[in-house]
């Protein structure tokens, strides 16, 4: 048995704080939908930040402030918010179900990327990545953070290896070539902050065709 | 305040309800108010929930670098959701601060969204259909005193940096700065508060990782 990878305790902290990108919430919550263990520390630290609330020193408010707030619930006709509708990968865990899906496209010999029509940050976005078994990406280097969680089968880079459920947390200074070790594919959610920068000659060479 | 415009009852800040809300000797009083919005739509209940909360929510926003105009607005809003969603509202999952908190902390990350495309998200972590053993429920139902206990054991530097991390918009950096400390310091200080923390919640836990 593998030793389970978790996200760091300052990564789940800024997620309950409400402090993550968009896009890093999104694999968060897809992970912590497969960990509960990490799910109800995270529910502690939201009640960690319940308390903080509760004992916060007040700010006052402008004079009408109730009133106004009383005005609104009176005229208050509901959110008009349609559920959207889920999408086509009932693979996936529940927290990623109701994000559109750009098609798959071919990126590399045994890869494939869609786009998770997940709010962007900048230049951070959501993908999921599917890798066929055996094949490893380009060795390559991070523009930014790059966070990962595995959905289904595992992979392995020089040092650890990840399985599903797995959160990787790589930043500009990790040079990885993740290699898929499961018989299925595998398949992740990844937030992607700036391009990828390949390595070698070869991946210099190829590096203008490969956008994720 | 104009409330005698309203078309409820009297000015509910002078009503005795908001003495015990200044100095909560009823620890369930927001839980029990929140019920009360859910099943009969009271006004009244939300207006002292309003009274307690929006400037607890505006300091906050205020402390994480919004304008005080905005922070008010923020504040609104969010008790706004608190009215619509208040049907969600379970008080064996969370106590009212907490879930007020997570209300406000998703309508946060909503409005860090830069990009203005409609939002198709599950709010994340709200009171959902999530799926627990009756077991859990019941030990959740005292995670309230749990929070709070574990958090009066820490030492008070070790509060502190976990505050600033939910309550400033918080890179590392900037505590460091507001600190006056060296970044390394703050990062094993907030670590080290994590694991404190981990420790006195849940020790079985921590031994099985």
């Amino acid at each position: 048995m593998n030793p389970q990878r978790n996200p760091s305790e300052e990564r789940l902290l800024a997620y309950a704080a409400g402090t993550l990108s968009p896009p890093e919430a999104v694999v968060m919550a897809a992970h912590l939908a497969m960990r509960p263990a990490n799910d109800a520390w995270v529910r502690d630290l939201q009640a960690v930040g319940g308390e903080f609330l509760d004992e916060a020193t007040p700010s006052a408010l402008s004079q009408d402030a109730l009133a106004l707030a009383m005005a609104r619930i009176e005229t208050d006709a509901g959110e008009v918010k349609a559920l959207a509708p889920l999408n086509d990968m009932p693979e996936l865990p529940e927290p990623l179900r109701r994000y559109a899906l750009s098609p798959w496209r071919w990126v590399g010999p045994g890869m494939r990327v869609r786009d998770v029509h997940a709010p962007r940050d900048g230049d951070c976005r959501v993908i999921l990545l599917k890798i066929e078994s055996g094949r490893e990406t380009p060795k390559h280097t991070h523009g930014g953070i790059e966070l990962t969680c595995v959905i289904s089968g595992a992979y392995a880079t020089e040092t650890e290896r990840f399985d599903v459920g797995d959160f990787e947390e790589a930043d500009t200074e990790v040079l990885h070539q993740p290699r898929v070790v499961s018989d299925e594919p595998c398949l992740c959610v990844v937030a992607l902050d700036g391009q990828i920068q390949l390595d070698g000659w070869i991946g210099k060479l190829i590096q203008p065709f490969v956008r994720l | 305040m104009h409330v005698e415009t309203l078309p409820f009852t009297s000015n509910p800040c002078r009503s005795p309800r908001m003495k015990t809300l200044d100095n909560p000797s009823d620890p369930l009083l927001h839980d029990r108010l929140i019920e009360s919005i859910a099943l009969r739509r009271d006004r009244e209940a939300f207006a002292a929930l309003f009274a307690y909360f929006a400037p607890r929510l505006k300091a906050w926003l205020i402390k994480s670098g919004a304008t005080p105009g905005a922070a008010e607005d923020f504040a609104q809003d969010a008790m706004l959701t608190v009215w619509r969603k208040a049907d969600l509202f379970d008080s064996s999952k969370a106590r009212a601060a907490t879930w007020i908190f997570t209300i406000a902390r998703n309508r946060r990350l909503d409005m860090l969204r830069r990009d203005a495309r409609p939002l198709p998200t599950p709010e994340i972590e709200l009171a959902g259909e999530d799926v627990r053993r009756p077991d859990e429920l019941l030990s959740m139902s005292q995670d309230a005193d749990r929070v709070r206990d574990a958090l009066s054991r820490l030492s008070p530097d070790h509060v502190e940096v976990l505050r600033l991390a939910f309550f400033m918009d918080s890179s590392h950096s900037e505590i460091a700065k507001h600190l006056d400390l060296p970044l390394g310091t703050v990062k094993s200080r907030i670590r080290n508060a994590m694991t404190k923390l981990r420790l006195i919640l849940a020790p079985a836990e921590e031994a099985a990782r």
